[in-house]
This record gives structure tokens, sequence and C-alpha cells, in this order.
């Protein structure tokens, strides 16, 4: 049977997991936008979780439906215990909560503020905000692949016939923590993309940011000619299934067969674009 | 003289509530000048209010709303603004949150469109006629083999038509612009079926395996549950993308009905 076809409904919502980069570097500024790496990031994770929570909402009088269940988990400085390390990323009512139903972070943003625009338009728009941008110390994501991992095992455990999770890593930096707890990073990527559902294995894409204005490399077929660390990022990252190569085709994308879930180099635009391809699955809608 | 009998059949996805249902089906009988009138309509799964786009588009083509439009594009894209207006002003509206609110501001609704008269069921030459937005399918059939279905689309080629009637204004015009018209002769003792596109692409599958199995089946349907059986049998099997579904029957007669059927 063909993998990756399951639709969302309330009985099989999706999982849809960012994680976040929050190191250090994270401070440099995102091209000629004027924001921060950190800034640009916590914007388009804010963006895509609205775009999730608009298309879930389907009628006056009815709340947002219980399509998926989505966890941010953000790696480097941490908010809650100071220092380095991995924690979810939400805030507020939701603070320290791992996967939280779609309807209930609907509810719960920290706050509904002017935000300027994604690209570098001089528009803004009051929106809800559930990340902030926030930067420090090194790039432990050996960690927020085995935080993230654990609870992907449990939602995938509960949820036997749904699209398997989609775990998103936003990074700009090298991994500084491999090996982490006996395992490389490649072990720990291998140990989440095991995890199953009956529609196929949890998904791993990587979006490597850049803050200089270089050439971006998009779902590529091939890890010939992306500099260090593309390739590795290229391994580590899922071949896209069928339904996204589907979704990144209608964005223009020229998707050749075998390609991965990498984005490298991505200005701010191109980063909600590639997390709105990404987190976007099976449906009849037109 | 012909008789018309129908019956309507539905499914919303799997895993979701009869409520959920965001397809539309509606029948008059014949009014001052005009046959008896069918139309399905499937509102799409990501837009907002979408369930009440699918009802007021086939309740407005069969007269429930004020005039319908006749089966000519100038007609149609006149009738269609008006649906378009009680729409957006829906007096539901006042309690929207925000999100709602912005949702039917930036992405509205919309749906795929199936309408059908009947013509001259008194007369010598009993006939529909029917315009497609979509996906949405038509089949006349007569002793268990398809004598015409509209639109023609290949079990491959659904979910990838772009047409049907959008709420918003912008792209009116040019979608209604892209329907679709056909007719066809009727006899006594055919059948129309009219189909949302996830039933109606199994159709068109299991027609090719097995014309008269298919037929007599659904000739057959006798209950809501029979049919959400087949559905639930269908979609385990693979064979049916878990969409919401519709299924109407017009069965033609030249004696009239002797009875009512109310399922319980």
């Amino acid at each position: 049977m063909e993998k990756y076809r399951q639709s969302v409904s309330r009985s099989e919502p999706g999982c849809v997991v960012i994680l976040l980069d929050r190191s250090d570097s994270m401070k440099l500024a995102w091209g000629r936008t004027g924001a921060s790496l950190a800034e640009g990031a916590a914007l388009a994770v804010n963006n895509i979780l609205l775009d999730m929570c608009i298309k879930a909402t389907t009628e006056v009088n009815a709340p947002v439906r219980h399509y998926f269940d989505v966890g941010i988990f953000s790696y480097g400085a941490r908010l809650t215990d100071p220092g380095e390390g991995v924690e979810s990323a939400f805030g507020g009512a939701l603070a320290g909560r791992g996967l939280v139903p779609l309807p209930e972070l609907a509810e719960h943003p920290v706050a509904v503020r002017e935000e300027p625009s994604i690209d570098v338009m001089p528009v803004s728009a009051r929106m809800p905000v559930w990340v902030d941008p926030v930067h420090g110390y090194r790039t432990p994501m050996c960690q927020a692949i085995a935080v993230a991992g654990a609870h992907v095992f449990d939602w995938a455990a509960a949820h036997p016939d749904s699209f398997p999770p989609i775990v998103v890593n936003i990074t700009d930096g090298m991994v500084t923590d491999s090996p982490y707890d006996g395992a490389t990073l490649e072990d720990w990527v291998r140990r989440l993309t095991s995890i199953e559902t009956n529609d196929g294995a949890t998904l791993f894409f990587n979006v490597f940011l850049s803050p200089f204005e270089v050439t971006e490399i998009v779902f590529p077929s091939d890890p010939t000619g992306l500099p260090a660390p593309g390739p590795d990022l290229f391994a580590l990252s899922s071949p896209l299934p069928p339904p996204m190569v589907d979704n990144a085709r209608v964005d223009g994308y020229d998707v050749r067969p075998g390609a991965r879930g990498l984005a490298f180099n991505v200005g701010r635009s191109t980063l909600l674009r590639v997390l709105q391809i990404g987190t976007r699955v099976p449906d009849r809608a037109r | 003289m012909l008789h018309t009998r129908q019956v309507v059949f539905y499914a919303p996805k799997r895993g979701n509530a009869d409520a959920e249902w965001e397809d539309g089906a509606a029948a008059a009988p014949a009014q001052a000048g005009r046959g008896p009138r069918f139309a399905v309509a499937d509102g799409a799964t990501q837009g907002f209010g979408s369930a009440r786009w699918a009802q007021q588009l086939v309740a407005g083509f069969v007269g429930d709303q004020g005039a319908p439009p006749d089966l000519a594009v100038d007609a149609l894209h006149h009738w269609a603004s008006d649906v378009q207006e009680r729409w957006r002003d829906d007096p539901r509206l006042s309690g929207a949150t925000d999100l709602q609110r912005l949702k039917q501001a930036t992405v509205g609704s919309f749906a795929t469109f199936l309408g059908c008269e009947l013509r001259d069921l008194t007369g010598p030459r009993p006939r529909w006629a029917a315009v497609a937005l979509g996906d949405a399918v038509l089949f006349h059939v007569r002793e268990h083999r398809v004598v015409a279905q509209f639109p023609r689309i290949a079990p491959e080629e659904f979910g990838s038509n772009p047409d049907g009637v959008p709420t918003g204004a912008a792209a009116l015009a040019e979608l209604i612009g892209r329907a679709r018209f056909a007719d066809g002769d009727l006899a006594d003792g055919d059948l129309l079926y009219l189909a949302t596109d996830a039933f109606a692409q199994w159709v068109t599958v299991a027609d090719r395996r097995d014309p008269r199995a298919l037929w007599s089946t659904l000739a057959g349907l006798d209950h809501p549950e029979a049919f959400r059986g087949l559905v639930r049998g269908r979609r385990a099997a693979g064979e049916m993308v878990n969409d919401d579904v519709t299924l109407m029957r017009v069965r033609l007669e030249r004696s009239p009905a002797t009875h009512l059927v109310v399922c319980l």
C-alpha cells in the first residue's frame, strides 16, 4: 500500500514538530531585513502556526478543528531555566508543554501584536505570537532530536493510522553535542525516522538559514555542490514524499526525483514557503 | 409522461461527524416554466463556511432561494454573484472570532458544482440538461450501462480539475466562464446519478471492472446504512478516497410513485 497518503481528520490528526535553533549565532542579521536570524525564524514559526490554525478554522460558531498536534522545541539558550539546553518553546498557558492540540494552541498565543510582514514589505499586521526570538550558547541539536523523539514516539503509538509525524529542524549552525548520550547525530536521526505509523516513517526535514545573501538551494536531489554542512544535512533529510513533491511543484519549485526535505541558505520568505510545503499533508481540497 | 423519484445518500469523511459533511445536495419539483431540478456540490475542505457555501449553491440552483438561474453562462454568473453576497452577509457571521473573520476574508470557500434540469417530461422527447463546474459527475444509466457520463473524467483525472464556484468575487467571471454544458434523451426506466468526486471516481473504476454489478448495487440501495456500508468497505479496501461523499439517484418511470419510503 502506498505510504504518505493519509489525509488529516479529527480522528486521524497529523503531528508537526519544529526544532528551533536558539544558539548564539542566531543573533546575526538576516540579509537586509534589519532583523536577526532569531527574529526571522520566530516570525516564520508564528506564521506557520497561524496558517495551521486558519486551515483548521472551518465555520463560525465552531472551534478550530483538532487536525494537528504541534510541538516547538528550542535548543541553545533556555528561557525557563537559564543556560544551555532543550525546552518547549511555548510560553504562557502552554509553557513547558510538549505536543499541544491545535485548538488549544489557537486559544493560547502568548500575545497578539503588530508584526512586520514576512517579506521585506512596508506593511505589518496584528497576529498571534506563540514563540519569541531568543539566542545564546551552543547548538545541542542531538538533545533536541532526543527530546522531540520521545514525544513523537508516544504520539505515533497513539495514532497508528495517521500521516506520520513531520519534524522540521530550523538551524543556522553546526551541531555541538554529537555524540550525545553515546549516539551521534546520525544515530539520533535514524532513531527518530524509524518511528512509524501505518502510513509511513517519521519525516525529518532541515532548513539551514544563512545571514548572507547567497544562492538558495531548495529540495535538492543530489548533495553535489552543497557547501558544508550541506552534504551532511542532505544525508540526514528525508526524501520528500509524493504529496509534498506535489506541494512544492505547485509552489513553482523544480523538484527532481530523489529530492530531499532540505532547504539550504534560505532567506525569510523562503523559510515560510518551505514550512508551508513541509507541513501540508494530503487533502482533497482544491 | 415520466415521473421522477429521487433519493440522496451521503457520508462524511471517515473520522468526521455528520455535521462536518461539506457537500450539498438539493432537489425540487417542476415549477412554472421549468422541469424538476437536482444539484450536488462539494465544498472545499480547507475553505471557510464550505458546508454553507455548498448548500447555498444547490438550494439556489433548484429554486429554494429566489429565482433559479437558466443554464447559460451569463445567467449563472448573475445568480452566483447573488449567492456570494448572501454567503458573505450571513447573519451568523456576527459571532465570528478574529481567526474566522480572517479566514473568511483571505481564504473564503470554493465548491465544485453539478446542476441538472429535466425537460419535456410530459412531451415527446424527455431529456436532461446539465451544467458542471469541476469534478462532480452525472451518470446516465440505462439497463445497467452508462449511456452518458458528464463531465467525462477518467479515474486518474479526479482531484486535479481546478474548476468550481468560488466565494471571492474576483475570480467568479473567469470560473463561471469555464462551465460545461451537456444534455441527453431520457427513457422510461432510466436512472441518473449525481455524485461528488470521491464517489464518482470510484464509480468510473468500478464501471470498467463490472458494470452490471456496480449499477445493480447502486440501483438497489434502499437505506442510508446500506450506502454507508458500501462506502466504508470501499474505503477500507483502498478503492475510495477518504472524502465527503454524496450520491443522488433519480429514477424515471412512467408510473407515479405509489408509496413514500421513510428510513429510520
